[in-house]
């Protein structure tokens, strides 16, 4: 099991069970003896009672053995109190409440415990003591009480009934106290998967002085780990573009010596070709160095309004130029899950792809849907046929080598897109004719 | 026409500056910040090439600086910067075009070219007056579908004044347009250039206002 949550409540309510299971029947196993010890008791003052009127009586007259104990309850019929006396000459007494039943006869002269649990007359059953009495004139006298225990019976089945209810009204205590117990203990780990998460979009660090004692450390591992993090991705974008301009720089003298070259005859087809290659292959290079780093980079997270706002301006001029029309539509607030340099390198593609091949027409859509936004750019040029797109997609690859460009923005593009959990989906627009470029990128709530 | 160049590669400045003095400009370089950013402000440049990646200081506060000065003259950013994000950023600021390291130079002509064409306002890189054809993509004028040839700074006075058709210019507006900074500067000599080009092209083609200026009329 990989949740915390769960190892801890189902750790916790098991245990609770155990707790709880040994303490009712340590309890339930403290009041059963209790009670029957209470009930011994009694039958033992029951027992003295009736003996006590044999040694009065017996030896003179037996007969009155039951007027001697005297206890109306002897005398009901069935009451479930019983006594029976009897002498060495099988001469056996007993009270009223037996009518014509007769308790177990002793074993007498016989050196054995005398049964004591045994059906009574109304076949309930009951709990007997005797003893074995020899009166002053040596007669030899066995006396006998019984007592049903049907009510001892009831009284702890009632009050096994009690037990249980109060238990189970613990164990609903102790889960819910588990599942609050849990739930207090786990908000720091909460807090900062939620701090971590905004992090991302944030330019702000996680403080760890916030947290309990014993997550603090491991906050603060987290947190330098995160700084750090930043600050390769950060560098390595600064190394990148550093080492794109000391190159570009350079290969610009170069073309230009070549095509100088080149203009005056000199044959340099090759050496331009190779040029060409290099500064494909940086321009390739670049482009994944920056996908690969891009959702690493902070904060990730874009106004969509502004960076579309720009684009669509930059864009708009430039359509204006070209004598064709971009229009845009997008809602406001939206903040997406990218890197704004990311996202406006997607859309400055796309845009500068739809610029090339449109003939009139270039339209910027951005819908919310799915937890995010669906942005769209048609436009109402020739299109790629189906069986070219992913032709198109790869790195390198120009359907058309008379519009200037090196075939890498779409390549580039879904490399890009790919790294934020993106994709890049081309087909044919449906009322424009031309290409439609798609991609969906996650939102981002807003910070309260 | 006029051109700052801003570059601080040695090299590649040499080679954009003698392609754009080949093709009639008069050029400045500044190879920092701080020196480009008072020759832009200082001078009436007919447009301005301008590289980013700059020492003293960068291009981009270089060219925020020129447009919070009132500098209008056209600006082409040519950057290794090549993120769209960089290219907006640059338009935003006020460049007008964003060429990207590295670059084709007839692209650049053709860039520049076409910057000044807008800043003056003229659709058409071939201008024609009567039977005077100038095209100034290849910088060849015909007259009556002959050739004519014509000096670098006959060509840069006749494509000012064709850039500027409809408008009285002065010698001394002139004279600033077809020098760079430190050429020798003597407004008698854009008379005699102007004379040149009247036995060259014919007496109709430019008007004198004497003791203001010239004037090629505008297109009818």
């Amino acid at each position: 099991m990989t949740s915390l949550r769960g190892r801890a409540v189902i750790g916790g309510i098991l245990w609770a069970a155990v707790t709880i299971l040994l303490g009712f029947a340590g309890l339930q196993s403290f009041v059963d003896q209790g009670a029957e010890e209470r009930f011994d008791e009694l039958l033992l003052t029951r027992l003295s009672q009736v003996v006590t009127a044999v040694e009065n009586v017996a030896a003179t007259n037996p007969e009155a053995i039951a007027g001697a104990v005297g206890d109306p309850v002897f005398m009901r019929s069935m009451s479930g109190l019983y006594w029976q006396v009897e002498n060495e000459l099988g001469q056996v007494f007993r009270s009223a409440s037996l009518d014509d039943h007769v308790l177990p006869r002793p074993r007498l002269l016989v050196d054995a415990a005398p049964n004591d649990r045994f059906l009574g007359p109304m076949g309930d059953p009951v709990r007997a003591m005797s003893r074995y009495l020899t009166l002053d004139g040596g007669s030899l006298w066995h006396v006998q009480v019984a007592k049903s225990i049907r009510g001892l019976q009831q009284e702890l089945a009632q009050l096994r009934e009690i037990m249980l209810t109060a238990f189970t009204f613990v164990i609903v205590i102790g889960v819910v106290g588990a599942l609050l117990q849990v739930t207090v203990a786990l908000r720091p780990i909460e807090k900062l998967r939620r701090d971590v998460q905004q992090r991302w979009t944030s330019e702000g660090g996680l403080d760890h002085g916030k947290y309990p004692e014993e997550v603090a450390p491991l906050v603060y591992d987290i947190d330098t780990l995160l700084t750090r993090n930043r600050e390769i991705v950060q560098q390595s974008r600064k190394q990148a573009a550093d080492l794109g301009h000391a190159i570009k720089t350079p290969a610009a003298i170069m073309r230009n010596e070549l095509d100088a070259l080149a203009r005056a005859g000199q044959p340099v087809g090759e050496a331009i070709a190779a040029l060409d290659r290099l500064d494909a292959q940086l321009k390739r290079a670049f482009g994944r160095m920056r996908a690969q780093t891009g959702i690493a980079a902070l904060p990730a997270v874009t106004e969509m309004d502004r960076s579309l706002g720009r684009m669509v301006c930059a864009f708009g001029d430039m359509a204006a130029q070209r004598n064709l029309t971009l229009t845009a539509d997008y809602p406001p607030g939206q903040r997406l899950r990218m890197d704004p340099t990311d996202l406006e390198e997607v859309l400055g593609n796309l845009l500068d792809n739809a610029l090339k091949w449109a003939s009139t027409a270039i339209r910027l859509t951005a819908i919310p849907q799915a937890g995010g936004v669906t942005i769209t750019i048609e436009d109402d040029g020739p299109g790629i046929p189906p069986d070219q797109i992913a032709l198109a997609m790869g790195s390198g690859q120009r359907l058309d080598i008379a519009k200037p460009g090196t075939g890498l923005g779409l390549s580039i593009t879904a490399d890009l897109l790919q790294a934020y959990g993106s994709a890049l989906l081309l087909d044919q627009s449906a009322d424009l004719g031309g290409l439609r470029a798609r991609f969906h990128l996650q939102s981002v709530q807003a910070q309260g | 026409m006029r051109i700052l160049l801003v570059e601080d590669e040695p090299v590649l400045a040499q080679q954009i500056n003698t392609v754009l003095v080949t093709e009639g400009y008069a050029v400045d370089i500044a190879d920092d910040g701080i020196a480009a950013e008072a020759l832009g402000v200082s001078q009436p440049y007919d447009t301005i090439v301008l590289d980013m990646g700059l020492p003293g200081r960068d291009g981009m506060q270089v060219l925020k600086n020129w447009r919070a000065a009132g500098m209008r003259a056209p600006v082409l950013i040519l950057s290794a910067r090549d993120g769209w994000t960089e290219r907006v950023d640059g338009l935003d600021a006020g460049a007008d075009d964003y060429l990207i390291k590295p670059f084709h130079m007839p692209e650049l002509s053709a860039r520049l070219r076409a910057m000044i064409r807008r800043k003056s306002e003229q659709a058409s890189p071939v201008f024609e007056r009567d039977d005077v054809v100038f095209d100034s993509r290849i910088n060849q004028v015909m007259v009556a579908g002959q050739g004519i040839s014509l000096t670098a700074q006959e060509m840069a006075v006749l494509s000012y004044l064709f850039h500027h058709a409809g408008r009285l210019v002065s010698r001394t507006e002139l004279s600033q347009h077809i020098y760079h900074h430190d050429g020798a500067r003597e407004s008698n000599t854009i008379a005699v250039f102007i004379n040149r080009l009247r036995k060259k092209l014919g007496d109709s083609l430019i008007d004198t206002v004497r003791g203001r200026g010239y004037m090629i009329k505008a297109p009818e």
